[in-house]
């Protein structure tokens, strides 16, 4: 595939996407598929910013009542497009869409490209009869036209833009940040990560894998004559991972830090920025004690809301704590050590632990990192539960809004109904993931262990227990 | 065998034997839901039917009706009013005699724009008293409601409904023991007042915009519990039928269904579940249990049918929809000789039914919205019959689990050849996601068919013939699209994976709307589904699954049953009067009630037939 094949297929793929996308707004879907709650939560949802804009524009703070749950940064961003750009919002919501569609695309480039020279560094690593499953050209150039597709094709999305919700722009600065991750540019990768987080503030995880991409990216160029000793105390040598405690300890130490301050200078500046917007700091409870304390039980693609009303208000604060936990910090030290070697991987899977466990999460969440993984498409052959992923999204996907209308508006049906859904879509994504992982474990085992009498007999099986 | 991506054999055993027998499971599966299904209706499996709801106290106090009188004279100078205004419903005529009684009464007016033509509407008018509660607040109300039908109408006179309605409406005026509102409405035009009536009360509209304009209502009562319709014929009642099935075939509370039965067995009046009263009702002969199973069956097969079909048997089956429980009575008749159920009886069954739904203290929500009946007092809850369309649904997720292991290739020994199969597999995954893409937008496209052909085509044919004309042109246009593109055999296999998961998750998602639909198309498409690809019989395999095109296998079942009930007429002409009239009323059902039948079989069932078609054309070939 040439080079103008690849660009005829991107151009296609946009003006396919677009049409479908006009096509859409225009329709008469618009209205139902923004009122459903898997795509539009209270977090989300432009009926909110409406509301919240409205009161902000009366003179009333929005954060005082429990009706807007944006950043007061995204206030003055909504309320300036509501102001000059109502008759192009869903304009602007398309090509929003659309630069995230690019840059993912760009993103996958450079991954693959990144993947191919580690490939060439490795490749006396591997043996020789796993030649054929290394990575092609071939791969090179078709994965990230799948990602691509994977993102303007995947319904979740669509669903996402025709319902005009905010994650439309926090898919943006998601998709910016891994870009800039890969690019290993340090002040945007931070600038776009403290938005993310100023909007949706999980994505705070992704700081971990952005400060290793960019670690390697400035790592300086190996020297072996010269033995550089650190000049760092030895306490910091003992607790840091083996990995790090080599002659570049000082380095990551360094640009870890950097990063890390980076970020956390810019947060705490959109931070005070914020306040300064809203004239205190009100919207602090509003917006983040909102995610984490989570009031609001409609329910959702998640797994809060059906806890949350069932279980007895006095644990209330301990089950709060279990399950932010869950989503935010438990797997985030553990997939850091493992996959260090390939933060993009950690960053998706982050995404996706987060979209998954999240307080609100909504489909364009998930769609977002659905489209992040035919990055991965070389190791999509060494899935293990592909079938019954495959089988239980076709299947949730429809049985959800079925049953949701049996309950909500039939009457017939209860709140379990929906939520068995909705647990059966969350244990898809999980054996999701976790195959993801364990495939890329098994490949870069595959290349590097195997001697070939192991490999072509009968021996040893890999599965997770 | 397989090291490090399958565990070895020993290691999965039971999925290793599933794929291996997938073909022998297969049938006993899908032989196995059938004969679950059709045994459903046996003493071991169905129960007797009881009260989950302990406020309704049914039949606990005395009735106190005694208008009947009042409703003989009603009925006589009704009957006078329908002669001397044929067509047109007697409001002032009605209006008055609410006003007589001391209710509050309105009128409402609708439009309905015809959906398939530019400019053609009817209009009409519905009449509602409200009862306003004395000892509540008017939060809760009941609707007891007729539909008026004038002499000119295809459907027998109801008459003797309005009458009663007015009488009871009289006796309950006097009462002081209502804490809930009772709305007496009376509806023109059949279920398009009624739908009207609602959407105005709920200011909401469930079809599409713009047909029908239900405007507003005066005056409103509190939240509807629930609605008793009443079709009375004559004042000489021979047995009530007691019509449950509602619109996308929703079914009102097993309790409202109990209480009613229950209540006319109190007062003595006949009544029967589709016309057909219980096993050993009339005789008292030795009960047979293959008799009393095959009685049962058939009755069961009667719900099944009325309710697969999606189209409410009664206007109770618009209140469905509206999370309004209601049922229809509707009184036949008595021709022949013996004691006819009189007003007296019916209005003491319909007063006794208002006095149970006024002590409900919550709406209804014990008890089960999903069974099935198989006589007045026998139910069948859905834990005992969703296993037969899981089971026959299943299969195709069996089928799938065989073909996509077989598309690995397990013959092959090593890791490595396999990790080479997977990556060849994987080469197809875009042209298969596009043609999936392609084929429901293939099917959205099909569902503006019918506007867009009536709207455009009308220069050639009726509203009407031109739907079907742009039905069939497009279904056929469909039908040879695949001619045009070549797939990779590989493809077809995982395109035949995606159409049997398809297929088994609208049959899946269906069973919960409406089990008796999902029965009927399991039972008809899961062999064909299963028989589509295979490399002998090519021909009969895709003549099979062309058979089960829905616009065609819809074609043949009217044509069947024209030839079975029509046997004189000419065939062909009567049955294609008779298709098109089924393919308008299913548009015009989806345009004006919201009726999810067309939608469903447009935007869901055709895109997964015509996966599978592209599977049954190119398949290993």
């Amino acid at each position: 595939m040439g080079s103008s094949d690849t660009f005829k297929s991107l151009c296609l793929e946009y003006g396919f996407a677009l049409i479908l996308r006009i096509w859409l707004y225009n329709s008469e879907f618009k209205a139902t598929v923004s009122g459903r709650v898997e795509v539009s939560t209270p977090i989300n949802s432009w009926k909110k910013v409406t509301e919240g804009v409205a009161l902000y524009k009366d003179g009333i703070n929005p954060y005082s009542g429990d009706m807007f749950h944006e950043s007061p940064v995204g206030l003055v961003i909504y309320s300036q497009l509501i102001d000059q750009a109502t008759p192009y919002l869903s304009a602007i919501f398309i090509i929003f869409d659309l630069l995230t569609g690019h840059l993912l695309y760009l993103t996958a480039v450079e991954y693959m490209k990144h993947l191919m020279r580690r490939q060439n560094e490795d490749k006396d690593e591997y043996s020789e009869e796993v030649k054929e499953l290394l990575l092609t050209d071939k791969d090179v150039k078709r994965q990230p036209l799948y990602v691509v597709a994977a993102y303007l094709f995947n319904p979740y999305i669509l669903f996402n833009t025709v319902a005009q919700t905010t994650t439309v722009f926090s898919n943006f600065c998601l998709a910016a940040s891994f870009f800039c991750m890969v690019k290993g540019n340090r002040p945007v990768v931070c600038l776009f990560l403290s938005l993310a987080t100023l909007q949706s503030l999980y994505p705070i995880v992704l700081i971990v894998p952005a400060a290793i991409c960019i670690g390697y990216h400035t790592l300086p160029p190996v020297n072996k004559s010269k033995s550089v000793t650190s000049k760092l105390p030895k306490i910091y040598q003992k607790i840091l991972p083996r990995a790090l405690q080599s002659t570049n300890s000082d380095h990551w130490v360094r640009s870890m830090a950097a990063t890390i301050g980076l970020f956390a200078a810019m947060t705490s500046s959109l931070l005070v920025l914020s306040c300064y917007i809203s004239g205190g700091w009100e919207f602090v409870h509003s917006v983040y004690g909102f995610m984490l304390l989570v009031p609001d039980l409609r329910p959702n693609i998640g797994l809060f809301w059906y806890f949350f009303t069932e279980m007895f208000e006095h644990f209330r604060l301990l089950y709060l704590w279990a399950f932010q936990m869950n989503a935010l910090v438990l797997y985030l030290l553990p997939l850091s050590l493992r996959t260090r070697r390939d933060p993009v991987l950690l960053a998706a899977t982050l995404t996706g632990i987060t979209a998954m466990f999240k307080s609100y999460p909504s489909l364009g969440d998930v769609g977002f990192y659905l489209a992040l993984l035919p990055m991965w498409a070389h190791i999509f052959p060494y899935l293990q539960q592909g079938f019954i992923v495959l089988a239980a999204f076709i299947i949730t996907s429809v049985l959800g809004p079925t049953v949701w209308h049996l309950w909500i508006y039939a009457r017939s049906a209860n709140a379990n109904f929906y939520f068995g859904v909705g647990l059966a879509f969350a244990i898809a994504q999980i054996f999701l993931i976790t195959d993801i992982l364990l495939s890329y474990t098994k490949r870069e085992f595959i290349l590097r262990q195997v001697s070939g009498s192991v490999f072509n007999g009968k021996h040893r099986k890999l599965v997770l227990a | 065998m397989p090291v490090l991506l399958d565990p070895p054999e020993g290691c999965r055993r039971p999925t290793y034997l599933m794929v291996k027998h997938h073909l022998k499971l297969e049938i006993l599966m899908y032989l196995g839901g059938l004969i679950w299904f059709l045994a459903l209706p046996s003493d071991h499996i169905q129960s007797a039917s009881y009260f989950s709801e302990n406020s309704l106290l049914p039949g606990l106090v005395k009735g106190g009706f005694v208008e009947d009188s009042y409703a003989k004279t009603l009925l006589a100078s009704l009957q006078d009013e329908i002669s001397s205004h044929p067509t047109q419903m007697p409001y002032s005529w009605l209006l008055a005699q609410f006003r007589q009684i001391g209710l509050d009464v309105y009128t409402h007016n609708f439009t309905v724009n015809y959906p398939l033509s530019r400019d053609l509407a009817y209009e009409g008018q519905n009449v509602y008293g409200i009862l306003r509660a004395p000892r509540g607040s008017s939060t809760e109300a009941i609707v007891l409601s007729v539909p008026f039908r004038g002499s000119k109408s295809v459907h027998p006179s109801t008459a003797a409904g309005v009458a009663l309605i007015l009488a009871i409406a009289k006796f309950c005026r006097r009462q002081k023991y209502w804490a809930k509102d009772l709305i007496f409405l009376i509806t023109e035009h059949e279920q398009l007042g009624a739908q009207a009536w609602l959407e105005a009360y709920h200011k909401t509209s469930s079809g599409r915009d713009g047909v029908l304009m239900s405007g507003d209502l005066v005056s409103r009562g509190g939240a509807i519990q629930a609605a008793v319709n009443l079709e009375l014929f004559s004042d000489r009642i021979s047995h009530i039928d007691v019509k449950i099935e509602g619109l996308n075939g929703q079914l009102p509370n097993l309790d409202l269904v109990n209480l009613v039965h229950m209540l006319c067995n109190k007062e003595g009046v006949h009544h029967t579940f589709h016309n057909r009263a219980n096993y050993g009702d009339r005789e008292y002969s030795k009960v047979d249990p293959y008799k009393t199973w095959a009685y049962s069956l058939r009755t069961m097969l009667e719900m099944v049918f009325a309710q697969a079909s999606g189209v409410p048997n009664g206007n109770h089956g618009l209140f469905h929809r509206f999370g309004i429980e209601a049922v229809t009575l509707t009184g036949y008749r008595k021709v022949d000789r013996g004691s006819p159920a009189t007003f007296y009886q019916v209005g003491r069954v319909l007063e006794g039914i208002l006095r149970s739904l006024n002590n409900l203290l919550e709406r209804f929500h014990q008890s089960y919205f999903f069974y099935l009946l198989s006589a007045t007092d026998r139910y069948i809850s859905i834990g005992v019959y969703i296993p037969a369309v899981g089971l026959m649904a299943s299969t195709l997720l069996l089928r799938a689990l065989a073909v996509w292991r077989s598309l690995q290739l397990p013959s092959l020994q090593s890791d490595k050849e396999k990790l080479m199969r997977a990556q060849e597999i994987s080469n197809c995954f875009a042209s298969v996601g596009l043609t999936v893409l392609a084929a429901h937008a293939l099917g959205v496209l099909l569902l503006r068919v019918p506007v867009w052909s009536a709207l455009y085509i009308t220069s050639i044919a009726d509203s009407s013939l031109a739907m079907v004309v742009g039905l069939v042109a497009f279904t056929t246009l469909a039908i040879f699209l695949p001619v045009l593109k070549s797939m990779h055999s590989d493809a077809i296999l995982l395109l035949y994976v995606i159409g049997l998961i398809e297929l088994a998750t609208i049959l899946l998602a269906v069973s919960l709307h409406n089990f008796p639909l999902a029965v009927i198309c399991s039972i008809v498409f899961v062999p064909f589904a299963l028989f589509a690809n295979g490399r002998k019989l090519r021909l009969l395999r895709i003549l099979g699954w062309l058979l089960v095109q829905p616009l065609l296998l819809v074609a043949l079942l009217i044509l069947g049953y024209t030839s079975i009930h029509f046997p004189d007429d000419p065939i062909i002409a009567k049955a294609i009067h008779a298709f098109t009239q089924a393919l308008t009323f299913s548009f015009v059902d989806y345009a004006v009630y919201g009726n999810w039948m067309l939608s469903v079989a447009t935007t869901f069932l055709f895109p997964t037939w015509f996966v599978l078609w592209i599977v049954v054309l190119k398949g290993n070939s």
